[in-house]
């Protein structure tokens, strides 16, 4: 018997095996062996000749491929640092109001802030380019119904990465609202009983009592909601392309020009690397950050 | 755990609370709701009232005319069709390769198993940037760069999928398979016949999420095709009317073609979303 689902499992297993070794985890290994070689993506892997650890010290030198690096390394931390300030508490009270609501309107409200989760993101650039646009775009007219001026927006150096942050926001915290929404539903009803008959306020009961076990949800949603941000690539390429002066040259959009556009595959694959250590190191460190809690 | 009504939050004063709640959630449904409700009323615009100052926010005569112009700026019929056939590919693809994983992972006992269900989950968080480059070259090598298939082929399996399908597989009790086992069934009929209709809601959001997300998929497709414009997807072809987006006179070309590229997503999730609230709440009381 044993034998025989052995076998099976083998079978069970084989596609999906095959597929992800292939195509996510043998490219993962490729992109790692790259970053120390001289290879243009445009030959075969073949003629990749080693050259040791020459793409790091390039991509972290004083010539232009190192300040462009360091630039997209630096805008990609403040853009996902912003992205997980913003989602996170806007995901908890949105994750409340849906939750704590007795009457139909939150349904409606989950339905729509997830449905934006859905649209393509062509669609988000397309509409959210005009929407930002400095002389006929409707913020602005918004704006100026409350006597605020014009803002820049995406034409200026300082407020084009914020900008792009807000587009990111409105299409995901829907996404992590239904996250706090399943954090939410795990608190058991009777601990705010208890904490309501001991004359604890809403606010004492959010803080005792919601805020602490909702931790490993917040820590699943920081994780979830860095790694999403590290991969913001669509609104870059259509709306900004980078610019205003490489002020939203984020990294996946620079690994991508220099790894494929450009075919400069090992320095490419040498900043690929670059990433994936940050992101391991970073979430090792939130994970490390949230246990230390666990202890007290 | 109780995840009925005995668990929210009690109320001390109900009325004056609930109207501040209701504003509040009213004005954050709006907020959210906004860019897409002024994209479709944009798309319905005649040029002259997208000029117009000051702005005119409901059109008085709703026209059709700029999803006609899309047609001849984008090949939509084609496009539209491409990014069906990526997405639904792609979609029955990760549905076999998951279910059958996913029940592997769930109902048997092999060496190496916890090993190997965790190598594979943490492809689930690494970023698609990572293996662009290696993964680019792979692909073109075995000939398949330039082509739907070379959209389609790489991601027939995902982690997601098959820890969504492990979950929910856990919870067939081993019963009902063993006696069809004892019955002499296979174990690739067990899993068609008596498994996937226990978890049918599951496998019902995981085929929305796949195909929406395959639908919406933008970096992997314009890397692979290399510019061959016959095999775009819809969200690409549609890339090219942010050229048109300078100045008002055509912001109703741009927002019906925005709109198109939204309507076959958005469809789905209003048609699907039962399932997929179905399987939040089931995975958050099994916990």
């Amino acid at each position: 018997m044993i034998q025989r689902y052995r076998a099976s499992a083998g079978i069970m297993l084989a596609p999906a095996v095959t597929l992800i070794g292939i195509f996510i985890l043998l490219p993962m290994l490729l992109t790692i062996w790259l970053s120390f070689q001289d290879w243009s993506t445009q030959t075969p892997f073949s003629s990749a000749s080693f050259i040791g650890l020459d793409n790091f010290r390039e991509i972290f030198g004083p010539t232009s491929v190192g300040r462009d690096f360091k630039g997209a390394l630096t805008n990609t931390v403040i853009y996902t640092a912003l992205s997980v300030i913003l989602i996170l508490p806007l995901s908890v009270a949105f994750g409340l109001m849906v939750y704590q609501h007795d009457v139909a309107g939150g349904t409606a409200l989950r339905t729509v802030l997830f449905s934006t989760y859905m649209v393509p993101m062509i669609a988000v650039a397309l509409v959210w380019s005009k929407l930002y646009s400095p002389s006929e775009g409707p913020l602005n007219q918004m704006l100026g119904l409350f006597g605020i001026g014009p803002q820049p927006w995406l034409s200026s150096p300082r407020s084009a990465l914020i900008s792009i942050v807000f587009l990111n926001v409105w299409q995901q915290v829907g996404y992590f609202t239904v996250l706090a929404i399943a954090g939410l539903t795990q608190i058991s009803g009777s601990l705010y009983e208890a904490a309501k008959l001991d004359g604890a306020s809403r606010f004492e009961q959010f803080r005792f009592i919601t805020l602490p076990l909702m931790r490993r949800t917040l820590l699943f949603s920081a994780v979830i909601a860095i790694i999403n941000a590290v991969q913001v690539f669509e609104p870059v390429a259509l709306i900004t392309q980078g610019g205003p002066v490489g002020s939203t040259n984020v990294l996946t959009y620079h690994i991508r020009r220099v790894g494929i556009e450009r075919a400069q595959g090992g320095l490419g694959s040498a900043m690929a690397v670059m990433l994936m250590l940050s992101l391991i190191v970073v979430v090792c460190a939130l994970f490390a950050l949230a246990n230390r809690k666990d202890v007290e | 755990m109780s995840a009925g009504s005995s668990s929210r939050l009690p109320r001390n004063c109900p009325s004056r609370r609930e109207a501040l709640l209701a504003t509040l959630m009213l004005a954050v449904a709006v907020t959210s709701a906004f860019p897409l409700v002024w994209m479709v009323l944009s798309s319905l615009k005649t040029p002259a009232e997208s000029m117009q100052v000051p702005p005119v926010w409901i059109p008085r005569a709703p026209s059709l005319d700029a999803y006609e112009k899309v047609s001849g700026v984008v090949n939509v019929g084609r496009s539209m069709w491409n990014s069906l056939v990526i997405a639904s590919i792609t979609t029955a693809g990760i549905l076999v390769t998951s279910m059958m994983a996913g029940y592997a992972f769930a109902k048997y006992h092999f060496p190496g198993r916890s090993l190997l269900f965790s190598v594979l989950i943490a492809t689930m968080f690494l970023p698609p940037i990572v293996t662009l480059i290696p993964l680019y070259r792979l692909v073109g090598s075995i000939g398949l760069n330039a082509s739907l298939a070379g959209i389609i082929v790489p991601n027939l399996a995902n982690a997601f999928g098959i820890f969504l399908m492990r979950q929910f597989i856990s919870g067939v009790p081993d019963d009902l398979i063993d006696a069809a086992r004892m019955d002499g069934a296979s174990e690739l009929l067990i899993l068609y016949k008596i498994v996937a209709p226990s978890v049918a809601p599951a496998i019902a959001a995981l085929a929305l999420f796949a195909f929406v997300y395959h639908w919406n998929s933008y970096l992997w497709p314009l890397t692979v095709l290399q510019g061959n414009a016959d095999a775009y997807p819809i969200v690409i072809s549609l890339s090219r009317l942010l050229s048109y987006n300078r100045g008002a006179v055509n912001t109703g070309l741009v927002m019906a073609g925005a709109t198109l590229a939204v309507l076959p997503p958005l469809i789905l999730f209003v048609l699907l979303q039962r399932f997929f609230v179905d399987s939040i709440v089931g995975s958050a009381i099994k916990g």
